[in-house]
């Protein structure tokens, strides 16, 4: 069953003789349950697909159908919807807010889904311990590691049991061995059935996903079976 | 549907607490403002109970006489100001039967001095019916009499403050002062009655008008002529005042032969003095909460300024919650909610030294000032609608960031 559908999807900004087409029409359907990695030089479009992919920006052209409904086409509250019910987002930089506790952040999406407290709390505590955070739930990103503060993310990208993963240079700001353990994270996910497309630059961390779709000049110039999937 | 009002009031605490600073100095605008507009009104107010209980102090059944047509200013439907005579209070005396008694008063401030002390004092020179009139009390001694007045006789009643300072401790009755070298000799001490309308009436002598008039100003002989400052009339019930106002307005028309549209006179009762003064007042606490009350705006602004820099410096996190599914209303209540708390904590500290100031100055001045509840609950209602205001816009530029802009900045 396709997830994501992108039926000749292009973007460009700007306009007249100024105008960037960051992303040619494309077309790419992926899988419920498939590990993605988008790969790419900086320019190649890989950014600008992500976050159409994930709702943060609107195709200029073409259609997006994500579980069979057409997003380009929905309004900015059923966007914000989406985003909070279908989709999880993890970030380079983690995106904490400071003042908050670890516990606190991940509960912020169940926040913006009208969620009763009780229920935040368990779901929230059992989406850190998924991460392996269990014991440092009631500290602020300040106090925690790089790792431990991805781990943070993860937890909040999850706790709505979304049904897409979406992860922009996940261990870009991470030592290769925390890197690993967050990568085992993501593989765990996958294998549960979550559906988990990251953007890298690292050729290691893209050799661990299923599926390795590279982009250049706004195009997807390879689709390919990672090495690492014939293994599993 | 937004987030319920406490859960986004717990986080905009959360979020202010984490920038003390900051919060801080964004509130003391409205800090300033609510303290200023609490303290000035309650001056304004102060002053207003003052001036009233200073003219209720004089008697409300009294009238004054003065020379002039009030409604035209002094001397106007003649060109002097001495249009009053002694003779028009005695015909006032004689002829207006809701009148008690009458007190013309001719007064001018001189050097009073005893051997080599010496002091300035307002010399008046007036008639035993002063003491009715103006209600004051004979602490030691009596007050000038029919006889002292008849005959001239120098004789002077002294205020507490004079006596004070002439005689310090010493019995002042029957020791001679002088007054632009006239001699006069001391038979009485008034009471002590304290200041009115900034004139210290301890700081005053009497003497008898005949005196005044002939020796002191030397400038009449004849009774016709004799010209006074003020005639104060006091009527025998407090409800006789409009009787005798309009009496004493016909004697005198007739006395000077005037029509009822050029009066070189005015007869005000205490009530219109207490009408003019109460619409001055009234002016007085406007100004002052007008004036407050900009402050307050400037404090709103300020506001407005920093939750846009906030805005500004916070465009990562709005862009991550949206990113995790905050909607645009969302992030404006969240920010509105934000300033609204800024303003309302701002304003409620302001409240604080706001009465603070009124308790100094319940201590340091005469005003009896208190706290009003009013202004309290005005300035409080009025600062959180200028959080609510002010923080609109900055909430709207913090609810229409793009996400994806917002994310990568």
């Amino acid at each position: 069953m396709a997830l994501i559908e992108f039926d000749r999807v292009s973007k460009a900004y700007g306009s007249g003789e100024l105008t960037v087409q960051a992303l040619r029409p494309i077309s790419l359907t992926i899988r419920a349950g498939e590990y993605c990695a988008i790969v790419g030089p900086s320019g190649s479009g890989k950014s600008t697909a992500m976050a159409i992919l994930g709702c943060l920006d609107r195709p200029t052209s073409g259609t997006y159908r994500l579980d069979g409904n057409p997003v380009d086409t929905m309004g900015a509250n059923a966007l914000a919807e989406v985003r909070n019910r279908t989709l999880g987002f993890v970030f380079q930089q983690f995106h904490l807010l400071p003042q908050l506790t670890a516990m606190e952040n991940v509960m912020l999406p169940m926040v913006y889904a009208n969620l009763p407290k009780a229920k935040r709390r368990s779901r929230a505590s059992r989406a850190l311990e998924k991460v392996g955070l269990g014991n440092r739930i009631h500290n602020r990103p300040n106090q925690l590691s790089g790792g431990q503060q991805q781990r943070v993310a993860i937890a909040r990208a999850i706790v709505n049991r979304p049904q897409l993963l979406l992860a922009d240079e996940p261990t870009g700001a991470l030592d290769s061995h925390t890197s690993q353990s967050i990568m085992a994270i993501f593989a765990d996910l996958n294998r549960e059935g979550m559906t988990v497309i990251m953007v890298t630059h690292d050729r290691q961390v893209a050799e661990q996903c299923d599926r390795i779709i590279t982009f250049h000049d706004g195009q997807v110039i390879k689709d390919s079976r990672a090495p690492g999937s014939l293994t599993r | 549907m937004p987030l319920n009002l406490l859960e986004n009031a717990t986080m905009a605490v959360k979020t202010l607490n984490a920038n003390r600073l900051r919060s801080g100095l964004t509130m003391l605008g409205i800090v300033i403002g609510n303290a200023s507009v609490i303290a000035m009104v309650a001056a304004g107010q102060a002053t207003q109970g003052y001036v009233t209980r200073q003219f209720e102090s004089l008697g409300t059944n009294v009238l004054f006489v003065t020379p002039g047509d009030a409604q035209r200013g002094p001397g106007a439907g003649s060109t002097r100001a001495d249009t009053l005579t002694l003779a028009d209070a005695e015909a006032i005396a004689a002829e207006v039967p809701a009148v008690s008694a009458v007190s013309p008063e001719k007064s001018q401030r001189l050097r009073v001095t005893r051997g080599t002390a010496g002091t300035q004092a307002n010399v008046v020179g007036t008639t035993p019916d002063y003491v009715p009139v103006r209600q004051i009390s004979i602490a030691q001694g009596r007050f000038l009499s029919p006889v002292d007045n008849q005959s001239s006789m120098p004789v002077a009643v002294l205020g507490s403050a004079v006596a004070q300072t002439l005689f310090g401790w010493q019995d002042p009755l029957n020791q001679s002062i002088r007054v632009s070298n006239l001699r006069f000799t001391v038979v009485g001490v008034v009471a002590s009655r304290g200041s009115s309308f900034g004139q210290n009436q301890d700081e005053a002598i009497y003497i008898p008008i005949w005196v005044m008039a002939n020796q002191l100003t030397g400038q009449e002989a004849g009774k016709t002529s004799t010209s006074v400052q003020t005639i104060a009339v006091s009527t025998r019930q407090e409800a006789q005042a409009s009787a005798a106002q309009y009496q004493i307005t016909n004697l005198l028309r007739l006395r000077h032969g005037l029509l009822y549209d050029d009066d070189d006179f005015t007869v005000q009762s205490q009530q219109d003095l207490l009408t003019t003064a109460a619409s001055i007042t009234d002016m007085l606490v406007l100004v002052l909460g007008f004036t407050a009350s900009i402050s307050l705006l400037v404090g709103g602004i300020g506001i407005m300024n920093i939750m846009l820099v906030s805005v500004t410096e916070r465009t990562q996190e709005i862009g991550l919650r949206k990113a995790i599914g905050a909607k645009g209303a969302d992030l404006m209540a969240q920010f509105t909610i934000e300033a609204v708390i800024l303003a309302v904590t701002g304003g409620l500290i302001g409240a604080g030294f706001g009465v603070g100031g009124i308790g100094l100055m319940v201590l340091l001045s005469p005003l009896e000032a208190g706290v009003s509840w009013g202004a309290i609950a005005l300035s409080f209602s009025v600062s959180g609608g200028i959080g609510l205001v002010f923080g609109i816009l900055p909430a709207r530029r913090a609810a229409q960031l793009d996400p994806i802009v917002a994310l990568r900045s």
